[in-house]
């Protein structure tokens, strides 16, 4: 643009001497006043007012076997007529790690030809339960087992003022707790799983059997199983995760596991059980939960995991329960639907990896099915999962299942809230805590004693 | 200084003083002299409004249409106000108007999964939404191992099944809205939508709300389609097109209501230039009649 300018300019110099030669060639159109715009200068301007031409393809560089390109590259400047020089990428030789560029996918030593399909803590499964079901080859039975439910019933495992002491701890997370108006989502939700799980555990007491436990956050999880032709993984941090000394009792006796063989598992034609899930050419199969503290980030190379399962000197291996917060703090907010199918996955990830610590990878119907429940809430409602591992023999879509029993959408309380919520001066919902339902808490209750009565 | 002065002046000599009128030059010159009584500096004042020093830098970059992989996530767009690359003004009447974000619809309704080429192949309806990038909803559907944006047909609702086949059997199929089928395969006079002109490419025509065309009739190897302009094109029969009627038919029904409201939709007001007056205005135009060999026929 420039350079035309300029030499139009060269042109039009021998002119601007005779100034009326130089008049006569322009052609303008004046408006009245001192305005320059409208004109028309053909001779600067054209190229201001020129058609638009579209984009120039690269061109195509053709590469001619035994023969050299002449390039500019010696003399250090364009030349016109001679091809531009190319220069091998430089490398540098030591190791930058702020400049750090990985290799190619299929040049990573973990790379494999089979695909893996990977389950993680933000997938969000289109079929939700449906799909968890088909990936873990279970059998699904709506509500609580009896044999949690009559823990709900017993007398003995109740304690003084307990629906005072609830509502107690709900109105601590969720009007209390804060130095603003509200506390948020993310911050009652986690403080109402505390409170409860505290007043849970001071019924030690009278079951001494609660003192064998310990909680691990930020633990991590990796369990591999083979379902059909694929290969499948359930991995990542999740939740908070209850470990005992002891393992749970089975839920379902043996009768009932044999009855299992009979039921056919629901397909959903025409979408593939693998929706959804991370597809992944480079994977480690790795199976063991893993809690992380800071040895193990430092060493995590150095440190001898036992393959499969928890550490072997790690003196809590038995999953209990897995509680999932769904506070909104996350970059996944799961519906209802597919938060359950989470649930089952990692429930069931965390008995694979203990079935396999136990009796290795060879896959067979166990002989004591491994059970572990989970818990996941959003701060007001709460859904509950218990599952039993009856079998790791995967692979065909016959034979023994697993069981999954699924307690779904039960509200805590009906609202927490400090201002009440008016409409034409009528109170719709009061402040303060109401409608609270004790028995969502003598379901949590009951799955947090089970295996300690 | 001197040179940098005296270059200033030569410009405005050389280049920006337009020709005066005989009437103006005598309003011109004193001004002129008013300036220069302020110095030198006086003469940078009559600038060339029209000379740029610098060309105009990448404009519009298409950085958000630029993917390789299809994806279902919305994706956000850049608003052009109708620019082209180099800031021109390409199309009038655009600018202005609420985000929107663009969803990759899939316009390729035979594209197979991988491992399964040559199969007919079902997909559910997941979800049945507006798109504000058009005026036709699009549905979700799933099928196998993936999900895909597509141009929903009239009657679609979450939870349908809809059927994808790329053979032309020796029968006529009888197809349901919604499905996809060579034009080949589809008996005379169905109701059709989503047309590729070439066999792969596509579908490029009858895309927009409401709209659907007929297929009139197939000559050996050929299909004769009637679109919703009444023109008629001339496509291999090996061409896709989907059953049915494109959905949101009650588009031209809606009511704008307010100039505002098509500045919402980033419309700007028309300017009022002259248009060239068509057979609403009382003139003779003939009509236009018969199969046209349309540009784009594959014959």
């Amino acid at each position: 643009m420039f350079k035309e300018t300029a030499k139009r300019f060269k042109a039009t110099a021998p002119l601007l001497l005779q100034s009326a030669l130089f008049r006569q060639a322009r052609i303008s159109t004046i408006r009245v006043g001192n305005s320059v715009h409208g004109h028309r200068y053909f001779n600067v301007s054209c190229i201001l007012n020129a058609k638009v031409l579209p984009r120039k393809k690269p061109r195509v560089k053709v590469d001619i076997p035994g023969l050299e390109r002449i390039t500019y590259a010696d003399r250090m400047h364009f030349v016109p007529g001679l091809a531009k020089p190319f220069f091998p990428v430089w490398e540098r030789d030591w190791n930058d790690p702020s400049h750090f560029y990985s290799s190619k996918l299929e040049e990573m030593p973990l790379h494999k030809e089979k695909q893996c399909f990977i389950f993680s803590q933000s997938t969000n499964p289109l079929e939700g339960v449906r799909q968890a079901l088909w990936l873990t080859k279970s059998n699904l039975t709506k509500g609580l087992p009896d044999q949690v439910l009559s823990l709900v019933n017993n007398k003995a495992n109740q304690m003084e003022n307990l629906d005072d002491r609830v509502q107690n701890a709900i109105r601590h997370a969720c009007l209390w707790d804060t130095t603003e108006e509200e506390p948020s989502r993310e911050k009652y939700c986690g403080t109402l799983v505390r409170n409860l799980l505290h007043l849970c555990g001071s019924l030690q007491a009278t079951h001494p059997g609660l003192g064998r436990r310990i909680f691990a956050e930020k633990y991590s999880l990796a369990a591999t199983w083979s379902r059909g032709d694929e290969l499948f993984q359930v991995r990542g941090k999740n939740g908070l995760l209850l470990n005992s000394m002891d393992p749970l009792p089975v839920v379902a006796g043996k009768e009932e596991i044999q009855n299992t063989a009979d039921h056919i598992l629901e397909t959903f034609y025409p979408i593939s059980p693998t929706i959804d899930l991370q597809r992944v050419h480079v994977y480690k199969e790795l199976s063991h939960t893993e809690i992380e503290t800071h040895q193990t980030r430092q060493h995590s190379s150095s440190l001898q995991l036992s393959n499969f399962g928890f550490k072997d000197d790690y003196p809590y291996p038995h999953a209990h329960t897995l509680f999932i917060l769904r506070a909104g703090d996350t970059l996944v907010n799961l519906p209802p639907e597919q938060l359950r199918a989470k649930m089952i996955m990692f429930a069931f990830g965390n008995a694979l990896t203990r079935a396999q610590t136990l009796h290795g990878t060879k896959a067979g119907v166990l002989e004591e099915p491994i059970v572990v429940q989970s818990v996941a809430t959003d701060g007001q409602m709460f859904q509950f999962v218990v599952f039993q591992l009856n079998t790791t023999d995967l692979q065909p879509d016959e034979g023994v299942k697993n069981m999954v029993w699924i307690d779904e959408d039960q509200l805590l309380y009906d609202s927490a809230i400090v201002c009440p919520v008016l409409k034409r001066k009528v109170v719709h919902i009061p402040a303060g805590l109401s409608g609270y339902k004790s028995e969502t808490f003598q379901k949590l209750m009951a799955l947090y004693l089970h295996g300690a009565v | 200084m001197a040179v940098l002065s005296l270059s200033r002046t030569l410009r405005s000599l050389a280049l920006s003083r337009p020709v005066l009128l005989p009437y103006q030059t005598a309003v011109r010159s004193q001004v002129l002299s008013l300036r220069t009584c302020s110095g030198l500096w006086g003469s940078c004042l009559e600038q060339w409004r029209g000379f740029l020093t610098t060309a105009s830098l990448e404009q519009n970059r298409t950085a958000w249409k630029n993917r390789e992989k299809y994806t279902i996530r919305p994706i956000g767009m850049k608003k052009t106000g109708g620019r082209d690359h180099t800031g021109k003004i390409r199309t009038h009447g655009i600018g202005g108007g609420h985000k929107q974000r663009y969803r990759w619809i899939d316009f390729q309704r035979l594209r197979y999964q991988p491992g399964n080429e040559e199969k007919a192949f079902e997909e559910k309806v997941v979800e049945v939404r507006y798109d504000p990038c058009r005026s036709a909803d699009i549905a979700l559907v799933a099928g196998g191992n993936r999900k895909r944006w597509i141009i929903a047909t009239e009657n679609m609702q979450v939870g349908d099944l809809i059927k994808t086949s790329g053979t032309i059997g020796r029968m006529a199929v009888a197809a349901n809205e919604g499905d996809s089928f060579p034009l080949g395969a589809l008996p005379v006079g169905t109701l059709i939508n989503n047309l590729e002109l070439y066999p792969g490419k596509g579908a490029t025509y009858i895309r927009a709300a409401g709209t659907s065309g007929v297929l009139l009739r197939k000559v050996n190897g050929t299909a004769i389609v009637q679109l919703p302009s009444k023109l008629q094109v001339q496509v291999m029969e090996t061409c896709m097109v989907t059953v049915g009627r494109v959905s949101n038919v009650d588009h031209n029904k809606r009511i704008i209501g307010k100039a505002g409201r098509n500045r919402w939709l980033g419309i700007r007001p028309s300017s009022g230039l002259w248009q060239r007056k068509g057979g609403w205005a009382g003139q003779n135009h003939p009509a236009r009649t018969g199969p046209r060999g349309h540009s784009h026929s594959a014959v």
